[in-house]
């Protein structure tokens, strides 16, 4: 209930909030539908948040670099829900991406009221078995983007507060995973950024959140891998990406800072979190050179 | 008589850390962007130990400086013991309040000269071994400062890559530490912002780049993984480690003006 009505105030904030003069495509973007960005939103965790959030009526922008995968996910969220899902095609790891995609967000006087950042890379291959170029590309993309996006995309979110940023971490940035070294690193950074950013947005009345989940059988591999390295274990702890996605807008909505979707993951992410890092870091070690 | 390489060794944390390798009869290689402070380096510490001092102008932000870097030290097959991450950037500008160019300088600068450095001089590593690399993070690495954004987010990466390293580098005998230092008085703006801040007890928890330089040295030797220096600045740490990262942002934000 009180999530239903905190949406529909959101709504009726936005609706009195835009004089229906002075907009660009006027016929498009004034019907007063708040809007969510979602970088990284064509597959995976990025389309589960994506369509969880169509789900409670937003409109969507999302970014992704193939056009083909952005095409048939607008053809799906428009389909099965009433909502407008624009696309835009850009390489996040660039540095320029967030400037032009603010730009076109702020010349169309987008009523945007959250901004969800799931663009990333990782994999069972990482520090010394990648090359160094992908490892810059991991750097950029996991932490770069969602600094990028939201330094660009602020001042549209603080005309529309209060709004929404959910960063999207991992598990894998409670502690260090030897086998995922910098996947690892670069989630513990989006972590920090994200307890930082929430204190320094709490005066323009933003909140920030950020997602940690375990593993989430998004593609075979991912299934593949979390058998083999974390076994019966792994299986139980996953979860589907639909429950992510909608556990992930619910409490980003509710203001939560981390978020750690099922029960098996939050109590591991608990565990993980207070016991002596080192000990961890040699569990993982362990787990991590099993072929 | 071994080599140690310094990234960020003509000033600061990274000279204290030659100075204290110089002393242990360690011939050294410094790297920094200005040749100028790299021989006035080389003078003091050729003048003052027995050692020979090598210094390569580069500027590590820029992508190929590493692997030429690791190309230098590989045509001259130098007896490479020790590389020390010293390289880079903090201060009171962050996130929201300087560029995003300045920004994504930062998160670059502060993550990956150590990266890819270490990349292109593992094998000289390993022919050497055993061996040692000391990163250099932060306290501000244990737990989030919201006024320091980017710099605590990126220390912290630098821990987690040490740990993953220290574990991913067992079995060739290279050991991994990572120093994490509160405040360290190498210039007049840090001690001014220090006593600013955190005031009587800022100053208490200071230690002098030259103890520093020491610790840090003699701990990486003793393959310890965390390195902090000073006694009070270790009891600090410890409660940062331990207590929630929610509780300690939450008292780092209140203890910031804003």
């Amino acid at each position: 209930m009180k999530r239903i009505s905190l949406f529909v105030a959101v709504v009726l904030s936005v609706v009195s909030a835009f004089p229906q003069s002075g907009m660009i495509e006027e016929r498009h973007y004034s019907h007063g539908t708040a809007y969510a960005l979602v970088a990284g939103g064509s597959k995976g965790i990025g389309y589960a948040i994506a369509e969880a959030l169509a789900k409670r009526g937003y409109n969507l922008i999302l970014i992704a670099r193939h056009m083909d995968s952005l095409i048939s996910a607008k053809n799906k969220l428009e389909f099965d829900y009433h909502v407008r899902v624009e696309i835009l095609s850009y390489d996040l790891s660039l540095n320029e991406s967030a400037t032009d995609i603010a730009k076109w967000c702020m010349d169309r006087n987008i009523p945007l009221k959250m901004l969800c950042n799931v663009a990333g890379f990782g994999g069972s291959r990482d520090y010394l078995s990648l090359p160094l170029d992908s490892l810059r590309y991991m750097i950029n993309l996991n932490v770069g983007s969602a600094m990028a996006l939201t330094l660009t995309l602020l001042p549209l979110l603080e005309k529309n507060a209060p709004s929404f940023i959910l960063n999207v971490g991992s598990m894998a940035g409670f502690a260090p995973i030897p086998v995922k070294n910098l996947y690892s690193a670069t989630k513990s950074a989006v972590v920090f950024f994200s307890y930082s950013l929430s204190y320094q947005l709490k005066d323009k009345n933003i909140s920030v959140s950020v997602l940690c989940p375990g593993p989430v059988f998004t593609k075979p591999e991912i299934i593949e891998d979390t058998k083999k390295k974390l076994g019966w274990f792994g299986t139980l702890m996953a979860v589907p990406p639909e429950k992510v996605g909608e556990i992930a807008v619910r409490e980003t909505l509710d203001h939560k800072l981390v978020i750690v979707p099922g029960t098996v993951s939050k109590i591991t992410a608990f565990l993980i979190r207070i016991l002596p890092r080192q000990m961890i870091v040699n569990i993982y070690g362990k787990a991590g050179d099993k072929k | 008589m071994p080599y140690a390489l310094v990234s960020g060794g003509s000033k600061g944390i990274g000279y204290a850390i030659a100075t204290a390798l110089a002393k242990r009869k360690y011939n050294l290689i410094l790297i920094a962007r200005s040749e100028e402070d790299l021989k006035d380096a080389k003078t003091k510490l050729e003048t003052a130990y027995p050692v020979h001092v090598e210094i390569l102008p580069f500027d590590l932000s820029k992508g190929d400086s590493a692997a030429k870097i690791g190309a230098w030290c590989a045509e001259r097959d130098l007896p490479l013991k020790m590389i020390c991450n010293v390289t880079g950037i903090g201060g009171s500008a962050d996130f929201l309040s300087t560029s995003l160019t300045d920004s994504l300088y930062m998160l670059r600068l502060n993550t990956e000269p150590a990266i890819s450095l270490i990349f292109h001089l593992l094998p000289q590593l390993k022919k050497n071994q055993p061996s040692f690399i000391l990163n250099v993070s932060s306290m501000a690495g244990f737990a989030p400062i919201s006024i320091k954004n980017i710099y605590s987010a990126t220390k912290s990466a630098v821990i987690f890559f040490s740990y993953s390293l220290r574990n991913q580098l067992k079995k060739d005998d290279i050991s991994v530490s990572c120093l994490c230092p509160g405040p360290v008085f190498t210039k007049p703006s840090i001690e001014k912002e220090t006593i600013d801040k955190l005031g009587w007890f800022g100053k208490q928890m200071a230690v002098t780049p030259e103890k520093l330089g020491e610790i840090a040295v003699d701990k990486t030797f003793r393959k310890a993984m965390i390195i902090v220096p000073g006694f009070l600045a270790k009891t600090m740490s410890v409660l940062l480690r331990t207590l929630p990262k929610r509780l300690i942002s939450l008292i780092y934000y209140k203890l910031t003006p804003h």
